[in-house]
């Protein structure tokens, strides 16, 4: 490759300085060749890039985010005025794979930690979306469910650890953990509900005691993550 | 995406946003619509399954053109083990003209997608990047791993082989 060559491309990509270029233009004008090699090349790249441009202004559908794995989480629906309070609702349909064969029998309800820093628990909290899975350290998977604000200020995220379920609240300390409910086993249909009667004692308590109000839509709880959740 | 990046939510918008650059890319550097969406397929599960390794602060449309274009060098390297010896430059000559109908058809494509592959790889994917995608000589350079000076002769040899192609067919380009 001579060096005229690689000049050439430099100038026709706008890489070189304006007085390299200044020269290298003095050189086309001095050599006819050069300036049609010049020309040829640039309606080259004027050609191809001009017929590649379509590829690019293709719509991005639906299907084709479902495949690459980046459709957008089921958004969880805000309880109606009618009905009971949301949190007495969480255990609503999500469907798909993350709700089949999730075990969910209440048994017993775990003494809640003092602090959600364990495990990679509080950092899976902070930057997952609902509905995402997250790897903690011991390998356990958690799934936030969605997030609602406290009476006192607070955010809040549901959550499920494999075989148990969980809230913890965010100061500016970090998370903690308000409660959480033990192994949980499989309900039918692929829905998600507590055996027993539906509910979570502990959750629900928790829930009441927190006075948290309506679930974020994922676009609300998206935009809080990206802000590291500082709309406090 | 799972759990890993340091800002999952906004790097999933992110990736999104560079899908259409991303399957132009992928279509230019395989020559073939759906070996293009394959691979751009290929990449968004890497990168996805890879968030933790990108760099906060850099560009996820580089960092998922670089993905790419290392699984598209690793899927020609593996057709090289697993078939007769030849040169990733014969592959890239005959790919788009295996007698496969889905071949982009329509002319001007067609017509830019030949004079693509007419060049090996490696000027191939540099001349996407900057001619195509518009990075800068630096950013194709950090994409591609290589020096400014290696970029800069890439360009420069693309360009003479597929101004010498298309000097050698009647009518130029189009």
């Amino acid at each position: 490759m001579s060096d005229i060559e690689e000049r050439l491309s430099a100038w026709l990509d706008g890489a070189m300085t304006p007085q390299e270029a200044a020269a290298f233009e003095a050189e086309l004008e001095r050599d006819p060749a050069l300036a049609a090699r010049a020309a040829s090349w640039r309606a080259n790249d004027s050609f191809i890039s001009g017929a590649l441009a379509p590829l690019a202004q293709e719509p991005i559908g639906d299907d084709l985010l479902a495949r690459l794995g980046l459709a957008e989480p089921e958004a969880l629906p805000s309880a109606a005025n009618d009905n009971p309070p949301w949190w007495r609702q969480r255990w609503l349909p999500v469907g798909g794979a993350l709700a089949a064969g999730l075990a969910l029998v209440l048994v017993m309800v775990q003494r809640p930690a003092d602090t959600a820093q364990d495990g990679g628990l509080s950092f899976a909290l902070e930057s997952t979306p609902a509905l995402q899975q997250a790897r903690l350290a011991d390998g356990r998977t958690l799934v936030p469910q969605f997030t609602a604000r406290a009476a006192d200020g607070r955010w809040c995220r549901e959550y499920r650890v494999d075989d148990h379920a969980g809230i913890a609240c965010r100061d500016a300390k970090g998370w903690k953990v308000e409660a959480e409910a033990k192994d949980l086993g499989p309900v039918a249909d692929g829905d998600i509900q507590l055996a027993g009667g539906g509910t979570a004692a502990e959750i629900d308590a928790a829930n009441a005691r927190l006075k948290t109000a309506d679930p974020l839509d994922s676009v609300a709880e998206r935009a809080l993550i990206a802000q590291q959740w500082g709309d406090r | 995406m799972t759990d890993s990046g340091p800002d999952s939510g906004a790097m999933r918008a992110e990736i999104i946003a560079a899908l259409p650059r991303l399957r132009r890319f992928c279509r230019g550097l395989t020559g073939h619509g759906e070996d293009g969406d394959d691979l751009m397929q290929s990449t968004v599960e890497r990168a996805l399954a890879r968030a933790y390794q990108f760099e906060t602060g850099s560009r996820v449309d580089a960092w998922m053109f670089r993905i790419a274009r290392n699984l598209h060098i690793d899927a020609i390297r593996s057709a090289r083990r697993r078939g007769p010896q030849i040169d990733i430059e014969e592959i890239a000559e005959t790919s788009g003209e295996d007698g496969r109908d889905t071949v982009e058809n329509r002319s001007d494509l067609a017509a830019a997608q030949r004079a693509l592959q007419s060049v090996p790889e490696d000027q191939r994917s540099t001349f996407l990047l900057v001619v195509v995608e518009g990075l800068s000589y630096r950013e194709a350079a950090e994409v591609l791993e290589v020096p400014l000076g290696t970029i800069m002769s890439r360009l420069a040899r693309a360009r003479a082989r597929i101004d010498a192609v298309v000097g050698r067919s009647q009518g130029g380009l189009q």
